[in-house]
């Protein structure tokens, strides 16, 4: 039993001495300056280190990929959930599986091929990697994530709902938008949020199509501008800094920063989507 | 417009939503295949790569992803089957439960590029097993704790009743009972995520580009503290030549074979999940 | 038939175990995108060197070469992670400091320029040559427009590099005397010349900086114009000293090199290794 005990007791270390590892290293930085790490809008290293640029970022990158998945992933989960017979739809939710497994790199080239360039032609920019790219781009790839975790919330409301509506002669329409979306409604925002998560610690396909320009764009809903977000920042330039140092204690506190942030998103995410119905 | 055609009008515009969305599939799928067919000859799995990645073949590199895949279910397995039997057969508390599962959902949540960094120094600094794929195996492994976890707790779970009680029927121990029942009746479950958990250590780049790999000058390594050169990061570094048709090319070539990969594991752990399912309902 | 599939994937993760007892001995060396070509090629011919000198293979030397950037590479080999790293730059006076203890040594062995590129297209729209003030005021943000210094009215994409890259530093140490000068007017940061390169030849108003060997058809360089004369980018100027943005690509060592790493870097300065640096484009050192 001891074994097993012991075994469990690794994993658990592994998790926690992850966050424990990250505050350790970011403390010197917070030390030095306080909370004006997360307030300060330059970053040169050397002289300042101010996280704003990159926080703005990445917030903005995900919300902009939430908005673009949004309608399209409620809408396809309606049509899979609702209306798809159950051969179609174990067919749909294995394609969707297969592509939540595609690996980042892969995005990145087709970010860096296609997007980049498809961008700044339709919009007439000066260089195709921006924040809209980077939004694009992510909301391909959480699209499936949160695609498949919609539908489940759907499928997962009791056949007693659509019964009950369809008795009472509501179309087949009319029963999903009105009676089983509203209480899917939990675990659809539990899965939004679960792909607002994984959007935001994505680095690879992000890195290379962002622009990496460590500034608030000007003005600040300029998404056609090139900004950074925090993994893109930590992907260019933790090799530099690694170790140890005020540069490498900063880059950790960045990093610090996103992991309490997905985590937070994370959480709430799946609480949301343990309480599948409001009632 | 009468509400009866409006509801066919909406669904018929949700079909081919649908349908643009499944063929967002196809649609990666024939771009990879497509820009990757200059590159691809037919010694391109069996070759080095020369000229700075941009002509010949990739085989050093695939063989350095599959090592580095390998090794992280190798270490992984065992923590994640000794975890989950502990928290399953022998752990009765709901709040440890509670912690334990709290606990993997935020492992699996955790930023790729933060195991890479947090995982070097740990492991390639203090452990000093430095720049190596040795590093870069217990990083994953670390990474897919998690994805194991997953698949090996479905099973044990989906074990019938039946058994657990014949086993406390016929008076055995804990460890016979796990080591004669649910080891092999969950079988399947195991290999399922093993699957699932090579297809993803396959697809990391963030998570090893610090501490595995190398982009030059090491085929097979040799000893525990060589690095690799991976599928993953021979593309990042030709996706930045992105002007040179020929580093493209081979980008795509390097990304059409490890698409492959991941869909031929993903594909295996369906196959297998299905035996499982069968299994479960005998 | 799982079984076997157990057993394959159980082999492959067994093929790194050591199988010689004393594994071959290995070079790491990282950093500057400049100077990696010359590192590559070298490694390459050194490797095949030591197969005709030492016919035991068990003793067969590598060598890894992998860039990012002059300021990993310094950092790196300070730090022991690498035995050699490769910077187009000179070490700083700040990393002089925090690497006092590693008693760092360069080893010039080439010389190269860094190019301020700009787009073929704005080349051809008759745009040859820029003053270091124009240029200045481009990276700052006052001239945003092409058609402000004689070019096309067009958006000048002004494009930069990570603030640790040598090419950087060489370049913001001639246009603003700071190596690490700050650049309001820059719309985009690469990192690696490689990048650099793709993202002014995809443009087509784009400025940016280069070392001189990666200039080709898409980017071409411009002459640097002072009062009266303009200084044009080739060879001589450069040998001559001409041209003001000139750097020297060095390799540095912790400490007095020995062994395999002296071998190899007394290959480079040999004048076998210094057709290699001519090959890449670069100019020889001795």
């Amino acid at each position: 039993m001891w074994v097993f005990a012991g075994l469990n007791l690794i994993f658990l270390c592994c998790a926690g001495g992850l966050f424990l590892f990250l505050i350790f290293e970011s403390y010197p930085i917070f030390k030095l300056h306080g909370f004006d790490f997360w307030l300060g809008q330059d970053w040169w290293v050397g002289e300042a280190y101010g996280a704003l640029p990159m926080l703005y970022g990445s917030t903005l990158v995900t919300a902009l990929a939430c908005l673009l998945v949004l309608p399209l992933a409620l809408a396809v989960a309606i049509f899979i959930s609702e209306f798809l017979t159950p051969t179609s739809r174990r067919c749909v939710k294995a394609i969707l599986e297969l592509l939540a497994g595609v690996p980042g790199i892969v995005y990145g080239l087709l970010g860096v091929s296609f997007l980049s360039l498809w961008i700044k032609d339709v919009f007439g920019l000066l260089d195709g990697n921006t924040l809209a790219t980077a939004s694009c781009l992510l909301a391909i790839m959480i699209l499936p994530t949160v695609l498949t975790l919609s539908e489940d919330a759907m499928r997962s409301v009791p056949a007693e709902y659509r019964d009950n509506a369809l008795g009472l002669g509501l179309s087949k329409w009319q029963t999903a938008t009105a009676v089983v979306l509203p209480q899917a409604l939990p675990g659809i925002m539990g899965a939004v949020l679960l792909g607002i998560g994984r959007a935001m610690g994505e680095t690879i396909a992000v890195m290379l199509v962002v622009g990496s320009l460590d500034r608030i764009p000007d003005p600040w809903f300029n998404i056609f501008s090139s900004a950074q977000t925090i993994p893109s920042k930590l992907g260019r330039e933790a090799a530099e800094a690694i170790g140890e140092g005020t540069h490498w204690s900063a880059l950790m506190a960045l990093g610090l920063t996103l992991f309490i942030m997905v985590l937070l998103i994370n959480f709430i995410g799946n609480r949301f989507l343990k309480r599948r119905s409001i009632s | 417009m009468n509400p009866a055609t409006f509801e066919k009008g909406m669904v018929f515009f949700l079909t081919i939503l649908t349908l643009l969305v499944s063929s967002l599939l196809l649609i990666i799928l024939a771009t990879v295949f497509a820009k990757g067919l200059p590159a691809l000859h037919s010694g391109f799995l069996i070759e080095a790569s020369e000229n700075f990645g941009r002509e010949g073949g990739i085989i050093y590199q695939l063989m350095g992803t599959l090592i580095l895949m390998t090794g992280a279910v190798l270490i992984s397995l065992p923590v994640a089957l000794g975890s989950v039997i502990y928290q399953t057969q022998y752990l009765k508390s709901e709040t440890g439960k509670e912690i334990c599962r709290q606990f993997a959902q935020m492992l699996n949540a955790t930023p790729t590029i933060l195991f890479g960094l947090v995982g070097y120094l740990f492991f390639g600094v203090y452990l000093e097993t430095g720049v190596s794929w040795v590093t870069g195996s217990l990083i994953l492994a670390v990474m897919i704790l998690p994805t194991l976890q997953v698949s090996i707790r479905e099973a044990i779970e989906a074990l019938p009743d039946q058994y657990k009680d014949a086993g406390m029927a016929l008076g055995l121990s804990p460890w016979s009972q796990i080591k004669t029942i649910i080891i092999p009746q969950c079988y399947y479950g195991i290999i399922t995520g093993v699957f699932l958990g090579l297809a993803r250590a396959a697809g990391e780049t963030a998570a090893i580009m610090f501490a595995a790999t190398t982009f030059s000058g090491i085929h097979l390594p040799e000893s525990f503290s060589d690095p690799v050169p991976t599928l993953q990061t021979h593309m990042l570094v030709l996706t930045q030549e992105a002007a040179n048709p020929e580093a493209l090319a081979q980008a795509w070539s390097a990304g059409l074979v490890l698409l492959s990969l991941v869909f031929f594991l993903t594909v295996m752990a369906w196959i297998l999940r299905s035996r499982l399912k069968m299994e479960a309902e005998l | 038939m799982f079984r076997m599939l157990l057993f394959f994937l159980v082999a492959i993760g067994v093929i790194p175990f050591p199988v010689s007892a004393d594994h071959s001995p290995k070079i790491e060396i990282v950093g500057s995108t400049t100077v990696l070509p010359i590192a590559s090629r070298a490694a390459e011919r050194f490797e095949k060197l030591q197969k005709i000198e030492k016919f035991k293979s068990s003793h067969r030397l590598r060598i890894l070469v992998n860039a990012g950037g002059s300021g990993v590479g310094i950092h790196s080999v300070a730090k022991g992670r690498s035995d050699i790293g490769m910077a187009s730059r000179e070490i700083s006076p700040s990393e002089r400091k925090r690497f006092e203890g590693s008693h760092l040594k360069v080893h010039t062995v080439a010389v190269d320029a860094v190019a301020c590129v700009i787009s073929s297209e704005i080349y051809e729209a008759g745009i040859r040559d820029l003053t270091r003030q124009e240029i200045r005021d481009i990276y700052l943000g006052k001239i945003r427009n092409w058609k402000e210094v004689g070019g096309p009215d067009r958006k000048i994409v002004v494009v930069d590099k990570e603030r640790h890259r040598g090419t950087r530093h060489v370049f913001m140490n001639y246009i603003f005397g700071n190596p690490t000068a700050k650049t309001p007017g820059t719309i985009l940061v690469t990192g690696s010349n490689n990048e650099e390169q793709t993202k002014i030849a995809q443009s087509d108003s784009a400025i940016g900086m280069l070392s001189y060997a990666w200039i080709n058809d898409e980017v071409r360089a411009i002459g640097i114009r002072d009062n009266k004369s303009i200084v044009n980018l080739t060879r001589e100027t450069i040998r001559k000293g001409n041209y003001p943005i000139v750097r020297n690509l060095s390799f540095i060592t912790a400490g007095e090199p020995n062994g395999e790493v002296k071998a190899f870097l007394e290959y480079l300065k040999s004048p076998e290794g210094q057709q290699l640096v001519e090959e890449s484009g670069y100019i020889p050192f001795t």
